[in-house]
């Protein structure tokens, strides 16, 4: 399916699309409002254009921090006239250092998409079907409360659970405005059931290394000279400053670099070396480089002695389980001589880095990949030091003080089946959903609330989901875009999106920390509010009645205020916490300016104002070398080593044996690729021009990245008559779509690879929807088994060419 | 004033005017003409975008049809200074009805081109005030413009008799028009870049294949002009003639596109010997530019010496479809190539050779060009007496 | 005055394309431009899996070369296109007929049609936005995450593109045609 947008439509101001063998999609409806997908200027503060060129008048420049992905880069937007012309790179930011990706820049077409949530909206149709009434802010919170004939309010449910906080669940997407969500639902409202992206992206990782090394680190790659990076994409999954200082160094320049991906990736073309490693068997590789490393004595036997616990224990395990590179081998993809060969370069390199990753979980293995990548990383010694991976240093902000009530009625969460050690905070997302669905919750979970999340696409099992939302009284979303599962929502709240909202200062560590504070550049168009700002008025709406509710049922509460004058139970009421709105008395600009001046200084303040970006000394240290480069920080001033003799590398971690987990990583027979004849894995990923389905109906994107297609392996597709462009079947055990073929040598026989995001089911969002494939329906949810995060690759598919 | 002193014409009623004596060709020429025009408002009301012409190829069918015409009437040019310019006799009674033939081309080429450059006004203007000396483009407009200039001043006098200033504007006329031409030429063999029209091939294949057209055109013009009837002898003559001529002209021409091909193809250079090589697999160069614009005529000429007259004019016309092809090959052929070969999105194939067909609209104006040129013509030969000869004496 | 030109350390490049994005933002291009007024070319890669040659996977970002003899100028019949004072080549946009000549002459495809003003046009360097303002980098420069280019003036000695081409061997496109382009690859 190809969207084809007139140019010369948009001379005219308006867009019109063309999709070719898919159904016209109607633009009249309330999400899309009178502006339905046009940039008609009837709205001061909209362009008349999709692209305005920049004039050369005056104009304002406003820091601010990039949302549309998770790196936070700086940049500062040129507003003309109220409308923002242009995203600039803010240079004085460490971490992002002058650069704006495509998204970044592209993000002015996210803030004026026409598709956008416009306006509080509850449902009056059925779930799913798109029927909605517009109303007030008033309204919608009143919905929330009190229900309308179509769904229940948060007060009878509660009435209906005795106050038992936990039938409500939540979820919100990665953001700065994340916390706040979480003070809301969890701390006050007093919510556990807590799930987000951290289960369905990079859990095991975090996990792994902070269990062995005690942090995920920093690769300091501006200085490494041996670089093993493995099922990380970073020329297309950009981080900074990861991205930007890697691959200035690549291709024989300082860096030598070793790829180890199931497909072929631009990270792989800058590589001096690429393995085409079997999906899930990069902990084999590991082990036998550890094999490699152990038995010819190579590693640092300083560093091993002083800071490895239980180093001898895992030499011992190592070697007698005979990890050879002969035995990797098999299971890899990689022939033994290049495991040998690799090893042994990695310990001969002044400064080795084995890229600790930052992806979802792809295998079931990942929580012990990742241990024995940290541990090997010690075993070069290579820790806490300058070119290799640093703990670095954070500024401090004043810490804020949440009164949390405390709800007697409230039940513990329950997702825990199959996971060794179940995360408190954040819940797994598949374990949760699926005893829900399955009425193995030990109570009632009849409410959602959700923030910037769409589980619809991001949660394996599209189906499982849908059902799951379908299941509860209520649900609320609070987005800027009318998501998958903004479609399943009883009250829609828009939300300003970042470059209308000035949110919470935050504290950037590593070799080069800094404060950085997003501004809003404009104020949040249409009826649109600041998240701060909903939550506020939402506590506001909900906190007294929710109050009534505890009176009612929460005995504790019954025996402190027993007894009390109204007067004295306001007071123990304001007191205890269960005032909910009390944490955003003060807008987030004056909490900011408060926090800043407290730690810093007012001078502080002032920098952080105008530049967005602050650090002590920062205008001693801050110069542009030439145009591409600044300096930060001095050399001297840099955090490269910040441990000394506290620096420690659990080896053999003792207490994991006791919650059933391998204490040092072990090979496991079933963790072996293999794929049925005639079956395909399915291998997912990320694109450099393009965020998973936040960026779907973005026009700019779109430009760059139309659709998704399958890459299948191209003699592969010889054999099954399949070209490019040809539509094929993908079948799973749990669903199925059609998407268009990319033939390609870039990928395995037995493997096809989806980028996921595509596919969007909204017909709202009128350029994501029906184009490309959902790779979420095809998915199986699997979890691992330390966390029970969602594992992506272990998924064979049927294709047939239709 | 009395336009006739200038310009003696036949008076008659408008009527008359309009009565033409083969409604066939009448119904063709007004349809064609008549498409000319949807075609001119399509663009007028949606503008270029209704073109299928793109960034890869801008060039399309409004330019091959533009050369098509400009070529027609450079080729009348030539035929028709045979007899007042050389004073060939036997050639002389060509004079008249192949400059008015040359003056209706290059209007009808003008027509076309208007519609297919973006601001033809803005042209005529800055052509002007700032020259750009170093264009082909250039230098052909504006040589064309002059060119067309002085066909009209010949025109005058012949029909006033004027055998001297007639043969004084028509050498000037001609060289001019050769001049303009070949820098039509030059435009396909100034592009650098492009290496499959780079060099000195088409300024003078551009001179070559116009006379050749020019003699088609005439012996489309005699045979239509005494359809169903036998030549006159001094017409019989001049076309013998013609014929003979015509037949060494296409032998050149085949010896010249014999040796474009082998020298583009020898070697294997990249950009060169693809796109020859592509060139030669289609059925537009075989078919279209050989067989019709070569072979089929040359064949008649050879097998009756030249002396199958009659024969001649269907032979011409399949030349005229023939030399069609040419001109729009010329303009495809150079841009095959694409500039920018590779690939800058995800999912894309390699780019090939670039694709063109033209859309609906560039086929009205471009084919429909042809039903004005018609109407021009008829109109031409219904006020002006081209039958008598004259000479200088 | 001066004479600006740009040097790539195009191995740098990842193909992310944010160069793309921020010249169609910066210059309001509209868009379905795709290889028009910037880009990042990829060749067809060698090679079977897993045997792919990595040698032959390379991004080529480009756009217009601002030729210092280039034949988008030498054949514009109206002189539309010009060097302007600091050697940039520019459209005058009141001047061009839209004969398309100069797409048919330039040898990289640098030139497209604008079908609001129904002129040619193509990268300015943004001479006519940022340059105009008084920035001293265009948006392609200024947000490359990779830090690919470096623009610059080529008659100052001092300047940073003057010193990189100075000290690092460099090339440029389709040189054999002597069109003299001021965008300069870096080796």
């Amino acid at each position: 399916m190809q969207v084809e947008v007139s140019r010369r439509k948009f001379l005219q101001g308006s867009v019109t699309l063309s999709i070719v063998g898919a159904s016209a999609v109607s633009t009249t409806n309330l999400f899309s409002g009178e502006e339905a997908s046009e940039h008609k200027s009837t709205q001061s503060g909209i362009p008349s254009t999709i692209t305005t060129k920049t004039s050369t008048k005056k104009a304002e420049n406003v820091p601010y921090l990039c949302g549309i992905c998770v790196n936070k880069c700086a940049g500062f937007a040129r507003v003309e006239d109220g409308i923002v012309t242009k995203l600039n790179p803010n240079p004085y930011f460490p971490k992002s250092r002058n650069m704006l990706c495509a998204r970044g820049n592209a993000g002015i077409q996210t803030m004026y998409d026409p598709d956008r949530l416009k306006y509080p909206m509850i449902r009056i149709g059925e779930r799913g079907d798109g029927k909605y009434k517009r109303v007030s802010w008033e309204e919608a919170y009143d919905a929330i409360l009190n229900g309308t004939d179509k769904f229940k309010g948060i007060k009878q449910i509660l009435d209906e659970e005795k106050d038992n906080r936990a039938t409500i669940g939540y979820c919100n997407g990665e953001g700065l405005s994340k916390e706040g969500f979480e003070v809301l639902v969890g701390e006050k409202i007093g919510s556990p059931n807590y799930v987000d992206e951290i289960s369905i992206c990079l859990e095991t990782t975090l996990g792994g290394y902070v269990n062995t090394i005690g942090t995920y680190g920093e690769a300091d790659l501006n200085n490494a000279d041996y670089l093993i990076i493995a099922g990380a994409n970073r020329a297309e999954a950009i981080i900074t400053p990861d991205t930007m200082d890697l691959f200035k160094r690549t291709k024989g320049r300082g860096l030598k670099t070793i790829v180890l991906d199931p497909r072929f990736t631009n990270t792989a073309a800058k590589a001096d070396r690429w393995y085409a490693v079997n999906p899930g068997t990069d902990l084999a590789f590991v082990l036998a480089l550890t094999y490699v490393v152990l038995t010819e004595e190579l590693y640092d036997k300083d560093f091993a002695s002083k800071h490895m616990d239980g180093f001898e224990d895992y030499k011992q395990h190592i070697i007698s389980k005979g990890y050879t590179p002969q035995w990797a081998e098999k299971f890899t993809n990689i022939p033994a001589k290049e495991i040998y060969k690799t090893a042994r370069e990695f310990m001969a390199a002044r400064s080795p880095i084995y890229y600790q990753g930052r992806r979802s979980v792809f295998s079931k293995n990942d929580f012990q990949l990742r241990r024995a990548m940290a541990i090997f990383q010690g075993l070069s010694g290579n820790l806490d030091k300058k070119g290799g991976i640093v703990y670095g240093k954070k500024l401090g902000l004043p810490k804020e003080d949440i009164n949390s009530p405390m709800y007697a009625q409230v039940q513990p969460r329950f997702d825990k089946e199959g996971i060794a050690i179940p995360s408190l905070k954040t819940g797994s997302w598949i374990v949760f959903r699926n005893m829900v669905l399955e009425g193995k919750a030990p109570y009632p979970v009849r409410a959602m609330f959700m923030r910037k999340h769409n589980p619809m696409s991001g949660v394996p099992n599209t189906k499982k989901t849908e059902a799951f939302l379908r299941k509860m009284d209520l649900n609320v979303m609070i987005d800027i875009l009318p998501s998958d599962t903004t479609m399943f929502a009883d009250v829609v709240l828009p939300e300003a999106s970042y470059l209308e909202r000035t949110s919470p200062v935050a504290s950037y560590g590593g070799l080069e920390p800094a404060i950085v504070q997003r501004k809003a550049a404009v104020k949040p168009l249409f009826e649109t509010k600041v998240p701060e700002q909903i939550y506020k008025e939402l506590a506001e709406k909900l906190s007294k009645p929710l109050w009534e509710i505890t009176q009612k049922y929460d005995e504790d509460v019954q025996d402190d205020t027993k007894g009390m004058s109204a007067e004295e139970i306001e007071k123990y009421y304001k007191e205890n916490g269960f005032d909910l709105a009390e944490p955003w008395e003060k807008t987030v600009h004056e909490q900011n300016e408060e926090k800043i001046v407290e730690a810093f200084g007012k001078e502080a303040w002032e920098a952080l104002e105008e530049k967005g970006v602050y650090y002590p000394n920062m205008d001693k240290y801050y110069q542009q070398l030439n145009p591409n480069e600044f300096q930060y920080y001095p050399e001297n001033k840099k955090n490269y080593s910040v441990k000394g003799d506290t620096l420690k590398v659990v080896v053999n971690f003792k207490n994991l044996a006791k919650k059933g987990v391998d204490p040092m990583p072990t090979w496991r027979d079933d963790m072996a690729f293999s794929v049925p004849e005639g079956k395909f894995r399915l291998v997912t990923g990320r694109h450099a021009q393009f965020t998973q389905s936040g960026t779907t109906n973005n026009m700019m994107l779109r430009d760059l990245i139309p659709t998704n297609y399958i890459w299948i392996n191209n003699k592969k597709c010889e054999q099954m008559g399949i070209k490019f462009g040809d539509k094929v079947e993908v079948k799973s055990n749990i669903g199925k779509v059609t998407i268009m073929a990319y033939p390609t040598n870039k990928i395995a026989p037995n493997q096809i690879f989806m980028l996921h995001g595509f596919g969007g089911s909204s017909e709202q969002m009128e350029f994501a929807t029906g184009n490309g494939a959902n790779d979420a329906l095809l998915i199986e949810d699997k979890i691992e088994p330390v966390y029970g995060a969602a594992v992506m690759h272990e998924t064979n598919v049927e294709i047939r060419k239709v | 004033m009395n336009l006739n002193k200038i310009i003696p014409y036949k008076k008659m009623s408008l009527k008359e005017l309009l009565t033409p004596d083969n409604k066939l060709m009448a119904l063709i020429a007004v349809v064609l003409t008549a498409l000319f025009f949807i075609g001119v408002i399509n663009v007028l009301v949606h503008g270029h975008e209704i073109y299928n012409v793109t960034k890869d190829h801008p060039w399309g069918l409004l330019i091959a049809m533009y050369i098509f015409f400009v070529v027609s009437s450079t080729g009348l040019c030539i035929v028709g200074s045979f007899g007042d310019v050389f004073d060939f006799k036997v050639f002389a009674p060509s004079s008249k009805r192949a400059i008015l033939g040359s003056i209706v081309t290059i209007l009808s080429g003008f027509a076309v081109i208007a519609f297919e450059i973006g601001h033809p006004v803005r042209m005529m203007i800055y052509n002007v005030l700032t020259p750009g000396l170093t264009s082909a483009i250039w230098w052909m407009g504006t040589l064309y413009g002059l060119y067309l200039t002085f066909m009209i001043i010949e025109f005058i006098f012949l029909m006033r008799e004027d055998m001297k200033n007639a043969k004084i504007f028509g050498l000037i006329g001609l060289l001019v028009g050769l001049a303009a031409h070949s820098n039509l030429g030059a435009v396909f063999g100034f592009l650098n870049t492009r290496l499959v029209s780079n060099g000195v091939f088409y300024p003078t294949y551009f001179i070559l294949t116009a006379f050749i057209t020019g003699i088609y055109l005439t012996f489309l013009m005699y045979g239509y002009y005494y359809r169903g009837k036998s030549f006159p002898e001094n017409i019989n003559n001049m076309l013998v003639n013609f014929a003979k001529i015509q037949g060494l002209l296409i032998a050149i021409l085949i010896f010249f596109e014999a040796w474009k091909m082998l020298t583009g193809y020898y070697g294997g250079v990249p950009g060169r010997a693809d796109v020859i090589t592509h060139i030669l697999s289609g059925n537009t160069f075989w078919l279209g530019e050989f067989m019709c614009g070569m072979f089929i005529p040359f064949i008649v000429i050879l097998f009756s010496k030249g002396k199958a007259t009659k024969l001649m004019v269907p032979a011409s016309l399949i030349g005229m479809v023939g030399i069609f092809f040419m001109r729009y090959d010329l303009v495809h052929d150079t841009q095959l190539m694409p500039m920018q070969n590779f690939m800058t999105r995800v999912y894309q194939e390699m780019p090939g050779f670039v694709e063109y067909f033209p859309s609906n609209t560039e086929m009205m104006i471009g084919f429909g060009a042809i039903g004005l040129c018609l109407v021009l013509y008829y109109l031409g030969t219904k006020l002006f007496d081209l039958t008598s000869t004259c000479h200088a004496d | 005055m001066a004479r600006y030109g740009m040097a790539l350390d195009y191995k740098n490049c990842i193909n992310c394309k944010a160069c793309e994005v921020a010249c169609k933002e910066e210059n309001g291009v509209l868009l379905g431009a795709d290889k028009h007024r910037i880009w990042v070319g990829v060749n067809e890669l060698e090679g079977e899996w897993p045997n792919i040659a990595l040698s032959s996977s390379v991004f080529m970002p480009s756009q217009c070369q601002h030729c210092d003899n280039a034949p988008c100028q030498e054949v514009c019949p109206t002189n539309a296109t010009y060097y302007d004072e600091n050697h940039v080549v520019r459209v005058d946009v009141d001047k061009c007929i839209l004969c398309s000549y100069c797409v048919e002459a330039c040898p990289y495809g640098a030139r497209y049609e604008d079908p609001r003003t129904v002129t040619m046009d193509k990268c300015t360097f943004c001479s006519d936005t940022r340059l105009a303002r008084g920035e001293t980098t265009t948006a392609c420069q200024n947000t490359c995450p990779t830090k690919v280019r470096t623009f610059g003036d080529l008659d100052d000695p001092n300047s940073e593109i003057s010193q990189l081409l100075r000290n690092r061997e460099h090339f440029s496109l389709k040189a054999n045609l002597g069109t003299k382009p001021k965008l300069f690859y870096l080796m």
